[in-house]
């Protein structure tokens, strides 16, 4: 069949631009292969070309794509997708990175930026160290090319019509028309990702993971041309660099799962969030040991070892999220895109690439016969790399059960408590850490004496163990490990600013390690203040028996709040005083008041957590917090009724026997018979002349307390027509009818018809107090000036 | 003995530990009938919703406790007792992995995961029957 109006251009110039790109990166890698091997300027030259000429057809893909987002091309499935008519422009970027194929691209984006960049800096590693940026690259435009071979396909590609990525489409009746683009529109992104941080953690997160490929990238091309030791100067900055932006990047992860999802914190040890953290950490214990190699040598295989795996594990970690392996494991469920082969190779080509010159130069590699002095700073520099290296192995460990279970077919799940798992191992390990950080400043290079040591530490020893003791008591911290961490983040801020005053007297150009591990270890304190004195103020003040609950489960987080009604929460009087509809999200108001010794209550400010109808991947809450200097207030609604009850839903009419006096228990009131009199007509209008008609009187008590009044009656009519004039109550949900006297011993029937489901609505809710958790956000800011500082310096060593 | 080879002993040595700490809190994925075979021990149970009987929540009463029928794997079907809130939108998910300990003739629940699209679902799945995927085309 022709369909009408398809632009099927764009798609011809998107696959061109792939394939083009592809190649050229092929290209670059042999070109500059070759260039390396026999030192040739013409291979440079043509592997510059051909890399450069990678880089536009990059250009090319995005450019095309964007074009077909921005021009609603829905005939193509990936703008089909992730996009839709209604998508608002400031979410363009968003949906290009939303599937896996934009983040590939988003991914080869920076490496080619970064690429780019060093081949203008006529770096004499260019050779070697653009090979393989080539080689890389090319394996990442091969998940763009969606081409077959045979029955395997390789790579999904953006630019795939729809109808032939979903043949089985072709029988819906939508597209039997050959007009059918006037009536499709696409899927939309997903609106929980309709968000700032999706526009702009991703790019930050993927750029952090493009760096780790340069220091990769040099400690091979320092193998490889056997300049053991020169690529340092170069891989310095550039680590501290890709250091800084993957940090900045994890932590935008965390602050998004801390203002938007209700992950319940910043940090909830996810497969997804460990997978970016694992590569951070032996990033981390690379670059110093970069620096200890450069300043006294001795450490060149583990410096090595650890620049290679960090490489490796932004690749394992890629591998994980994309392949779909984690499955059951994670709350995120990811789907397999058919790539797991394809990705697999690409990891291990790598781990053979970096084992094959490791081995081969491995006798060669410059390492030092004397005795480490025990009392130097790099000693103990190597000691902080080896636990950041044992912290990282736990965690890929512990993250890595699902691929276990696919290598040796165990059936093995995670941990219980996962949160309580991982901490029970990495808080032990980030005490050290952190009292490394301390210590270690005041060690010189090469060698110490112990006694002046010592001396130097001492005042920042002490004035740390008076805080820890002071935060501890008025905290209530009784936990030995915390107390032991809230200790050693106090010392390796306090010894750090201590060694920046008295011994660096402020010079700032050498202040980078001081201020970046002061800033670590501010962080570190919001970090454990926060989460380990986290205080969820949402339990046990609702009016509901909870005691009943019995033995072990007490985790009582939520509490129902009915509309209107005002309870206790933490200081707090809270209410919630009803929710309005915004797009999909349905926003619940929640007021916060305090009272005063008067008992006036005082508004202070007013949540609105909110439950985001998203019909592809259920409905999600998403909290609202309140910031305060020392604290913030976290809300979010954990259950609602999201669907209108139909209100006329009713319970079965009941009759029943009274005498005046009498009092019968209602759902939602007592009812108490007060008397019986005659009805007057002026009250009634449906009452005739004639009518005999007795009214009762009866008091329904509600349970505020509060009275309502009804009277039903009885009507007799022509002296054989009997029937009654009900009475209803909408607040208490009740009709009554009066449908007979019995004259003889004075008694009536009434006829109860009760409303089903309480008028009245609610939410259930739960809220958490974060004590101090700025202190993570300040120290983040703090470690990445030091950082910075850092990078400065380095370069101007660099240049020298 | 040089320091290093020293460090590198304990190194070792943490790192098996790391891996047998792992392995001894890692749970297992059993059926109903392992999980009430030992009771008051902490199972994973893979299963589905059981669709034709209710699912109490009665949040005025206890906005903590959610219960539930589940098959599991073999088709065992138990009353589940969740403590904690309703997850929204429980009815529409197509596996649940509950985390607890069986006690008495119940399965009480601590946590609960469900199995539902994600960011990197392809979507194909959505789309069961052609009208279904017509309907939301249009409807928009």
């Amino acid at each position: 069949m022709e369909f009408v109006g398809e632009h099927l251009l764009a798609g011809k110039v998107g696959n061109f631009f792939v394939i083009f790109s592809f190649c050229a990166a092929l290209l670059a890698a042999i070109s500059y292969f070759f260039a390396t091997q026999k030192n040739d300027a013409d291979w440079k030259t043509l592997g510059r070309i051909s890399f450069l000429a990678h880089g536009v057809g990059i250009l090319g893909i995005i450019s095309t794509l964007f074009f077909m987002i921005l021009n609603q091309y829905f005939e193509y499935y990936y703008v089909w997708q992730h996009s839709s008519t209604e998508l608002p422009l400031r979410y363009i970027f968003s949906c290009f990175w939303e599937g896996q194929e934009g983040s590939f691209l988003l991914w080869a984006f920076w490496h080619m930026v970064i690429g780019v960049v060093f081949l203008f800096i006529r770096n004499k590693w260019e050779a070697p160290v653009l090979s393989i940026f080539g080689l890389v690259q090319a394996f990442l435009m091969s998940m763009l090319l969606g081409v077959y071979f045979f029955e395997y396909r390789l790579g999904s590609n953006p630019f795939t019509a729809l109808l032939r990525e979903h043949p089985d489409f072709s029988d819906i009746p939508l597209f039997t028309n050959p007009n059918y683009l006037e009536n499709l529109d696409g899927r939309g992104l997903n609106p929980l990702l309709q968000n700032y941080w999706m526009t702009i953690h991703p790019p930050t997160l993927f750029l952090g993971f493009a760096s780790t490929l340069l220091p990769f990238a040099l400690a091979i091309s320092g193998l490889w041309t056997k300049q053991y030791k020169e690529w340092l100067k170069t891989a310095i900055p550039w680590t501290f660099f890709s250091i800084f932006i993957l940090a900045i990047g994890i932590l935008m992860g965390g602050a998004w799962a801390y203002e938007a999802l209700s992950f319940g914190g910043f940090w909830a040890w996810d497969p997804v969030e460990n997978a970016s953290l694992v590569p951070w950490l032996t990033l981390v214990g690379a670059g110093h040991l970069m620096i200890v190699e450069q300043r006294r040598g001795g450490v060149m295989k583990s410096l090595l070892f650890l620049t290679f795996l960090t490489f490796i594990l932004v690749l394992y970690s890629s591998f994980l999220t994309r392949s779909g392996v984690l499955g059951d494991a994670s709350v995120h469920a990811f789907t397999d895109l058919g790539m797991s082969g394809q990705l697999l190779l690409y990891l291990l080509t790598f781990v053979a690439i970096s084992i094959f010159i490791f081995v081969l130069r491995y006798k060669h590699l410059p390492s030092s016969e004397k005795e480490e002095e025990l009392w130097s700073r790099e000693f103990w520099m190597f000691i902080g790399a080896l636990v950041l290296f044992i912290s990282s192995f736990q965690i890929t460990i512990s993250t890595s059960i699902p691929v276990i279970n696919k290598i040796f077919g165990s059936d093995l799940a995670p941990p219980v408590d996962a949160i309580e798992h991982y901490n029970s191992w990495q808080v032990p390990f980030v005490i050290v850490i952190l009292l490394l950080m301390g210590f270690s400043q005041f060690f010189n290079y090469k060698k110490t004496e112990f006694k002046k040591f010592f001396g130097k530490i001492f005042t920042a020893l002490l004035i740390s163990a008076g805080l820890a003791v002071a935060i501890g008591l008025s905290m209530q911290m009784f936990n030995p490990f915390h107390l032991f961490m809230l200790f050693a983040a106090l010392f390796a801020a306090v010894a750090n600013l201590d060694y920046l005053i008295r011994v660096m007297k402020g010079k700032i150009r050498f202040s980078g390690a001081s201020i970046s591990h002061a800033g670590f270890g501010i962080m570190m304190l919001g970090a454990l203040l926060s989460m380990g004195k986290q205080e969820i103020i949402s339990n046990n003040t609702s009016s509901y028996d909870v005691t009943m609950l019995g033995e072990n489960y007490d985790n009582q987080e939520s509490i129902l709040l009915m509309k209107d009604d005002t309870l206790q929460m933490g200081d707090y009087l809270v209410s919630y005083v009803g929710k309005e509809k915004e797009g999909v999200n349905i926003k619940y108001n929640i007021n916060y008041y305090t009272k005063n010794d008067k008992g006036e209550l005082t508004k202070e400010f007013t949540l609105k957590p909110q439950v985001q109808l998203n019909d592809r991947m259920g409905n999600v809450p998403e909290p609202d917090t309140r910031h305060f200097l020392f604290k913030d207030i976290y809300t979010h609604v954990t259950w609602a009724v999201l669907e209108e009850k139909k209100d006329d839903e009713v319970e079965k009419a009941e009759t029943q026997n009274l005498h005046v006096g009498d009092t019968v228990f209602l759902k939602r009131a007592i009812l108490i018979v007060d008397s019986l009199k005659q009805a007057s007509p002026i009250k009634y209008e449906e009452l005739m002349p004639d009518d005999i008609a007795v009214e009762v009187a009866l008091t329904l008590w509600d349970f505020d307390t509060k009275a309502h009044k009804m009277s039903p009656v009885f009507v007799l009519r022509d002296s054989s027509k009997v029937f009654s004039i009900p009475s209803i109550n909408e607040d208490l949900g009740i009709s009554i009818s009066f449908d007979r006297i019995y004259p003889n011993n004075g008694s009536i029937d009434l006829t109860f018809i009760e409303k089903k489901s309480e008028q009245k609505e609610f939410i259930v809710m739960q809220a958490v107090l974060f004590p101090y958790i700025n202190l993570l956000w300040l120290g983040c800011l703090i470690m990445s000036i030091g950082i910075i500082i850092s990078i400065r310096n380095s370069i101007r060593i660099f240049k020298k | 003995m040089k320091k290093t080879h020293i460090v590198g002993i304990a190194i070792i040595a943490l790192a098996i530990a790391a891996i047998i700490g792992t392995l001894s809190d890692s749970s297992t994925y059993e059926n109903f009938d392992v999980a009430f075979e030992n009771p008051n021990h902490e199972f994973h149970v893979v299963g589905t919703l059981n669709k034709e009987k209710p699912t109490i929540y009665d949040p005025k009463n206890n906005p903590n406790e959610f219960i539930f029928y589940m098959l599991d794997k073999k088709n065992v079907e138990k009353k589940v007792i969740l403590h904690k809130t309703k997850p929204q939108d429980f009815e529409r998910s197509e596996q649940i992995v509950i985390i607890g300990k069986a006690s008495g003739e119940d399965f009480h629940a601590e946590q609960i995961l469900m199995k539902c699209p994600s960011k990197y679902n392809d979507g194909s799945g959505e789309f069961k029957t052609p009208e279904e995927h017509n309907e939301q085309n249009l409807s928009s």
